[in-house]
């Protein structure tokens, strides 16, 4: 899903950072208000399971391959605008360092994987959770409820990231054409583009979605339940984060050292072909493409050099997880303190 | 009236008139960057020197040991002409970093974040040049050595590092200068502290004098640093301490000789990736 340099028209890119700077100061002002300064650091742990998410390439018969996101799971963690901001963050890494998806459709794949993937999928876990109390009992049917709610709202929330995904690529040849009629960009039309992400999303990486929310929400429900935003209340704030939240690093690591599982499915993504192979597909090289920026990676495609690709993968995966983890951390040492000192007594 | 009967009553109380007269005295404007700048630099430097975040985890590498794998790190970066090697270093040394207490991670960032941008800063010619490649090693490899010596100070305390040194058969008498020097800072910079402070106090109004003071903080502060190298030397007299260091063997932490070994057994990974990748290039 993540849109690569010169599949977008220069002015659609221009289009999409308009819209999420707003969206990005937003997201900051809530995040800056609502996630206490002790907490910051675990939003920079959610934001790595997305990263490590996105790292899991899952195969498709036909030789496609697609990812989850985890977008949902950080919002019902962590609130929707702080799963804006940490996805955010997670996926300027891959762009700027691995160079998954394009600098200049970074805002346009933050729209639809740290936006309206969060959003929708939070929206119907709210809706579907109803007004039971978040953390009513681990054991009983309150966890249940919850792990549902999130299953389904990562399913919606994954599809309407993908279908905009699939918008903005087949709006691409009917604004942007030559004299010839050829594309300037993304060649495939809304009638190709649609069904071509929907039929992955909606069946395989949907339900890889479904699995990862699930069972990583699960995990820290029953694990770590002070990890998260609705847990900071009273007592609680005397537990140490760091030891409350050991289990989850534990799981950050695994995931890591597991990330070289997504090298199992070759071929690429739909839509984030080289520019070589598109033109084998259409028969010509689209002129924005051949004449385009791009933005040279420190680590392309997760590599490392003449070390072995799984080596890459791992020494990646730990690039990305430390790096977002010492932003959060950074940012949090940067947010005023915080003191409650209970209700007033006036009188 | 009653003015008038208690002027005569204060002259009749023997008080002189400029004393009777209203005080109508505001102190112009004064800026004292010169003071206040001096005392914030003091206590910048003081904190610094007190910030003791040398907490060691349960998997850290003994003193002497973290010592020499830090440098032999530093080296390793410094030699290597393949980048991988470098972005190898810097996945290891980010991942430390992540893991550092809120402070040190702050200042880690701050001293190797201003390092490698200043680096780079310099090496922008050569970007212009066609020769990004270069800018960007060079800018890298100054990011991943500073975050390595950063790591290894702050996750080390002061104590620690004079017996690790010493262990590493650095001589005595420089061992002693380091520990002195680092003292006398600490205990010179608060004397420094405290007068400037006496001065910032005393100065009221606007002081056109004030930077002649220089002179005098500076005196203070030699008197205070010979009559404390001589407190210490009777100090050390006293003791029974000539200057050499006899490092007794520590009692070392459960499992530390495992940990050791293990963070060996890393070292000689890493030194065979780095022969490999040179190899390549």
């Amino acid at each position: 899903m993540h849109i690569p340099e010169n599949y977008l028209s220069p002015s659609t890119c221009g289009v999409f950072a308009v819209a999420m700077v707003p969206l990005w100061m937003r997201a900051a002002r809530h995040v800056r208000e609502e996630v206490p300064r002790q907490k910051m650091p675990l939003v920079g742990v959610a934001a790595a399971f997305c990263f490590l998410a996105m790292m899991f390439n899952i195969p498709l018969p036909g030789g496609t391959t697609g990812h989850a996101v985890a977008g949902t799971l950080v919002a019902i963690l962590f609130g929707p605008w702080t799963a804006t901001l940490a996805i955010s963050m997670a996926l300027a890494i891959q762009a700027v360092m691995f160079g998954d998806g394009g600098i200049l459709a970074l805002p346009a794949n933050c729209f639809n994987m740290a936006f309206v993937l969060p959003m929708c999928g939070y929206a119907v876990y709210v809706l579907l959770r109803g007004r039971e109390e978040r953390h009513s009992d681990a054991a009983g049917t309150g966890l249940g409820r919850e792990l549902v709610a999130a299953g389904v709202g990562s399913y919606v929330g994954i599809n309407a990231a993908a279908l905009c995904a699939a918008i903005e690529f087949g709006v691409q040849p009917l604004l942007f054409s030559d004299a010839a009629g050829r594309a300037l960009y993304c060649p495939y039309p809304l009638w190709v583009s649609v069904p071509a992400m929907l039929a992955g999303h909606l069946t395989v990486w949907g339900a890889a979605e479904v699995v990862f929310t699930v069972g990583i929400l699960a995990f820290v429900r029953r694990v770590a339940p002070d990890f998260g935003l609705g847990s900071l209340a009273g007592d609680d704030v005397r537990v140490a984060p760091a030891r409350a939240t050991r289990p989850v690093l534990a799981l950050v690591a695994a995931l890591a050292v597991l990330t070289p599982l997504g090298l199992l499915a070759t071929g690429d993504a739909w839509g984030e072909w080289s520019v070589g192979d598109l033109a084998a597909q259409v028969g010509y090289t689209p002129a924005g493409m051949a004449h385009g920026w791009e933005w040279a990676s420190l680590m392309p495609d997760y590599s490392l050099g003449a070390l072995p690709a799984w080596l890459g993968y791992v020494l990646s995966a730990a690039v990305g997880v430390a790096a977002l983890l010492v932003a959060f951390r950074l940012l949090g040492a940067q947010a005023p303190s915080r003191v409650d000192f209970g209700p007033r007594h006036d009188g | 009236m009653a003015s008038e009967g208690d002027g005569r009553g204060a002259e009749r109380a023997g008080l002189p008139a400029w004393l009777m007269r209203n005080e109508a005295y505001e102190p112009p404007r004064e800026r004292g960057s010169f003071v206040t700048k001096s005392l914030l630099g003091m206590t910048g430097v003081l904190a610094r020197m007190r910030l003791d975040d040398g907490r060691e985890g349960p998997l850290s590498p003994s003193a002497p040991l973290k010592l020499l794998l830090g440098l032999a790190t530093i080296l390793l970066t410094s030699l290597c002409r393949n980048y991988a090697f470098v972005l190898v270093v810097l996945a290891l040394a980010l991942a430390r970093a992540a893991l550092l207490p809120a402070r040190a991670l702050r200042r880690t960032a701050a001293v190797a974040g201003v390092a490698s941008a200043l680096t780079f800063a310099v090496m922008l010619p050569a970007t212009l040049l066609g020769q990004a490649h270069s800018a960007v090693l060079l800018g890298t490899k100054v990011l991943v050595t500073t975050t390595v010596a950063m790591e290894v100070t702050l996750t080390t305390a002061a104590g620690e590092l004079t017996r690790a040194l010493r262990t590493l058969r650095v001589p005595a008498t420089a061992v002693l200068t380091l520990d002195l020097a680092l003292h006398s800072i600490v205990d010179l910079g608060r004397v420094a502290t405290e007068v400037l402070c006496a001065l910032r106090l005393r100065s009221v109004g606007r002081d056109h004098d004030k930077r002649s003071s220089i002179g005098g903080v500076g005196g203070v502060l030699l008197l205070k640093a010979g009559r404390s190298a001589a407190e210490t030397a009777d100090a050390m007299a006293c003791r029974g301490f000539d200057g050499s260091y006899d490092v007794t063997p520590e009692r070392p932490r459960p499992h530390q000789r495992a940990v050791d070994c293990a963070w060996l057994l890393g070292a000689a990974v890493l030194l065979a990736l780095f022969f490999y990748l040179q190899g390549l290039v």
